[in-house]
């Protein structure tokens, strides 16, 4: 369960400062898929942040499995991430230079996952995205698509309860989009793993347990989850 | 995330940049190059010389001195000094030197911790002549050294330390040479040699009577100059050797010999017998009888160490210069170094950011920089090294032949000096990366992924 109790960001100083959340309150479930839909500038990427610990809320308490994350040392909080959380972004991230394989090894080798442990979870996570046969392949060499699916496979190797997806459909046409979703879904179903999507599509949304909208920093309305 | 993959993943993010990495790292190399052909120079030479003295000086030997401005490089006095029956002319001109008198050398040879004490004869025959050949020449001579081995051209010496014949003389290959003859042929041969000296001031008397019975041509006959000839054979001649400090061809002697010749040639005048320096051979330890000795007169004397030491320190001062430039280079490779990893940074933030995203700590993200900069040290520091190899490898034989070092080698590698350098620039390359590091360490994620 994700608690977000009385989050309150604001960005700058004094005169110039700016309120990007304020005093934003929801409950997610376990295993639910979320959506956090408002339009560009409304805070909901700053939401995103604040849930996984990558940015600290001046107020309130982002409380993960029974622990607040946001009083919890830097180190903690990383460690925090790279065991139970993780991320896909608009624009993939992938390192280009790297093969698929080692862009997926990435997330096991930052949480210490011991060399020999490693292999078959890469493989596995490649084949769930069916990218079985580009193991050995560049990322750059991919298409968009793919490489958002290699990213989809980075994010799911180490079996995070918590998937962020930042937009993750936002720079590919609609039929890639598609498998993009299904993957994501897909998961969240088989592993029962809370999958928060971050987005203004409300196509993508509808198709979510919960959706949040946000506006202007605070939390217009939650349908569908049981609040 | 584990040492070990980070240390690899810094190593992929180098191989995928080669052109940076080797460009970089050459600056490197070139102080790498620099240091171990200094070292290896340093290495070789320290080793010729302390072949050169193991081989040509006996360790026992001493070089006594009155005068401490005869070793200390200053060769003499330039100040006016009183007179005090052991001051000469110094060998530089208008320098005195203190003298080592007859006494001297008597109190000295009485000593039981000194063996072979030998005066510093100062022969100069006025010409000197070979069997067969006609003509007269001016030849330097000197005693033979039996604490310094030589390699004869013809004939035989005696072992280290034992003293030739009293009849012996030896020829070096060069005065055979310019004879026009083998030195094979020399041996056997006499060599005449011929002093002069003034003779004893006459009286008024024997002036007087000898104007009454030869008039002016008499007088003049009794002032003249007396002349001797000392005849010697030739028992060996001497190779130019590839291990001598001052190989300066001369006609040698025995010890007792120069003996006879230096007090012929000195007569019975003021300064008879007296003589710069003195050598001998200290009968216990070298070092101790220095001490004793200087204690007991104040003498300054020079060990085969201490001999050793000065060679060294030139050595020493040669390659500090070397390695000085080496150091500049190395400085100037720092902020190259500094200057690409920046880069680095900028261009991978959000690759970084990513990686912080995934959990990766602050500490972690400086180590892969850190790490990067370590590869560029060790792959210049290799680079280097592996060059300054080859280079000695093909220039030492052309040294040799060159210089004339027989089978000494000037370019000496040790591996663990090298292990040590590298060692070394790895660490200089992990000093540098540590800024860029640290940036790369504070980056924002967020900031860092709002990129692109």
């Amino acid at each position: 369960m994700i608690e977000v109790k009385h989050v309150t960001k604001t960005y700058g100083k004094k005169k110039n400062s700016f309120k990007a959340l304020k005093d934003v309150s929801f409950t997610v479930p376990d295993g639910a898929s979320v959506a956090i839909i408002g339009k560009s500038g409304s805070g909901k990427s700053t939401l995103m942040h604040a849930m996984s610990g990558l940015d600290r809320p001046e107020k309130g308490e982002v409380v993960i499995d029974g622990e607040n994350i946001l009083v919890l040392k830097p180190k903690k909080v990383d460690a925090f991430r790279s065991e139970k959380m993780s991320f896909i972004f608009q624009s993939f991230f992938v390192q280009g230079n790297e093969s698929c394989y080692n862009n997926v090894s990435l997330p096991l080798e930052i949480a210490g996952v011991p060399a020999r442990n490693r292999r078959t979870k890469i493989l596995s996570a490649l084949r769930a995205v069916g990218l079985d046969e580009k193991v050995k392949s560049r990322a750059r060499d991919l298409s968009g698509g793919q490489k958002q699916r290699l990213a989809i496979a980075r994010a799911i190797v180490n079996q995070p309860k918590v998937l962020f997806a930042d937009e993750p459909t936002g720079n590919l046409d609609s039929a890639t989009g598609a498998v993009i979703e299904k993957l994501l879904f897909d998961y969240n179903k088989k592993e029962k793993a809370t999958l928060i999507i971050v987005t203004h599509d409300i196509d993508i949304a509808k198709k979510c347990d919960v959706m949040i909208y946000i506006k202007d920093g605070k939390v217009e309305s939650v349908t569908g989850g049981k609040k | 995330m584990k040492v070990v993959d980070i240390f690899r993943r810094a190593g992929r993010n180098l191989r995928q940049a080669k052109g940076r990495t080797v460009l970089t790292s050459l600056a490197i190399a070139v102080g790498a190059f620099t240091l171990t052909l200094s070292l290896a120079a340093g290495e070789g030479a320290r080793r010729y010389a302390d072949n050169l003295l193991k081989n040509n000086i006996d360790p026992q030997a001493l070089y006594i001195t009155k005068d401490d401005s005869l070793t200390s490089g200053d060769g003499g006095n330039m100040n006016l000094q009183e007179y005090s029956g052991d001051t000469a002319a110094g060998y530089r001109p208008g320098s005195t030197v203190k003298m080592m008198t007859k006494d001297d050398i008597a109190k000295l040879s009485a000593r039981s911790d000194l063996k072979e004490v030998v005066p510093f004869y100062n022969l100069m025959p006025t010409y000197s002549q070979f069997e067969g050949i006609s003509k007269k020449y001016v030849a330097s001579l000197s005693y033979y050294d039996a604490t310094i081995v030589s390699e004869t051209a013809a004939g035989t010496v005696p072992q280290l330390g034992k003293q030739i014949g009293d009849k012996d003389i030896l020829v070096p290959e060069e005065y055979a040479m310019q004879l026009g003859l083998k030195p094979a042929d020399l041996l056997g041969k006499k060599v005449s040699i011929t002093f002069s000296r003034a003779v004893q001031t006459p009286s008024q008397e024997q002036i007087e009577q000898a104007f009454m019975s030869g008039g002016q041509e008499a007088v003049a006959n009794l002032v003249k100059p007396e002349t001797k000839t000392f005849e010697y054979i030739v028992s060996a001649v001497l190779k130019k050797p590839a291990m001598a400090m001052m190989s300066r061809p001369q006609l040698q002697v025995s010890t007792g010999t120069a003996k006879v010749l230096a007090a012929f040639s000195e007569g019975n005048s003021a300064t008879a017998g007296q003589v710069m320096a003195v050598s001998a051979l200290a009968v216990g330890a070298p070092e101790a009888t220095k001490e004793t000795l200087k204690k007991e007169y104040g003498y300054t004397v020079q060990t085969a160490k201490d001999a050793q030491g000065v060679l060294f320190s030139f050595v020493n001062i040669l390659q500090s210069i070397v390695v000085g430039f080496a150091l500049l280079a190395l400085i100037a490779s720092v902020f190259g170094i500094i200057n690409t990893q920046y880069i680095s940074v900028l261009e991978r933030t959000s690759q970084i950011g990513l990686m912080k995203a995934l959990g990766m700590s602050r500490g972690g993200v400086a180590k892969l920089f850190r790490y990067e900069a370590a590869w560029i040290g060790f792959i210049g520091g290799a680079l280097g090294v592996i060059l300054a190899l080859i280079v000695g490898t093909i220039a030492n034989p052309l040294i040799n032949k060159a210089l004339e070092l027989g089978n000494n080698h000037l370019l000496v590698f040790v591996w663990w000096q090298i292990a040590l350098l590298i060692l070394g620039l790895v660490l200089i390359a992990i000093i540098a990366g540590w800024f860029p590091a640290r940036k790369a360490a504070r980056l924002d994620p967020i900031e860092a992924l709002r990129t692109e």
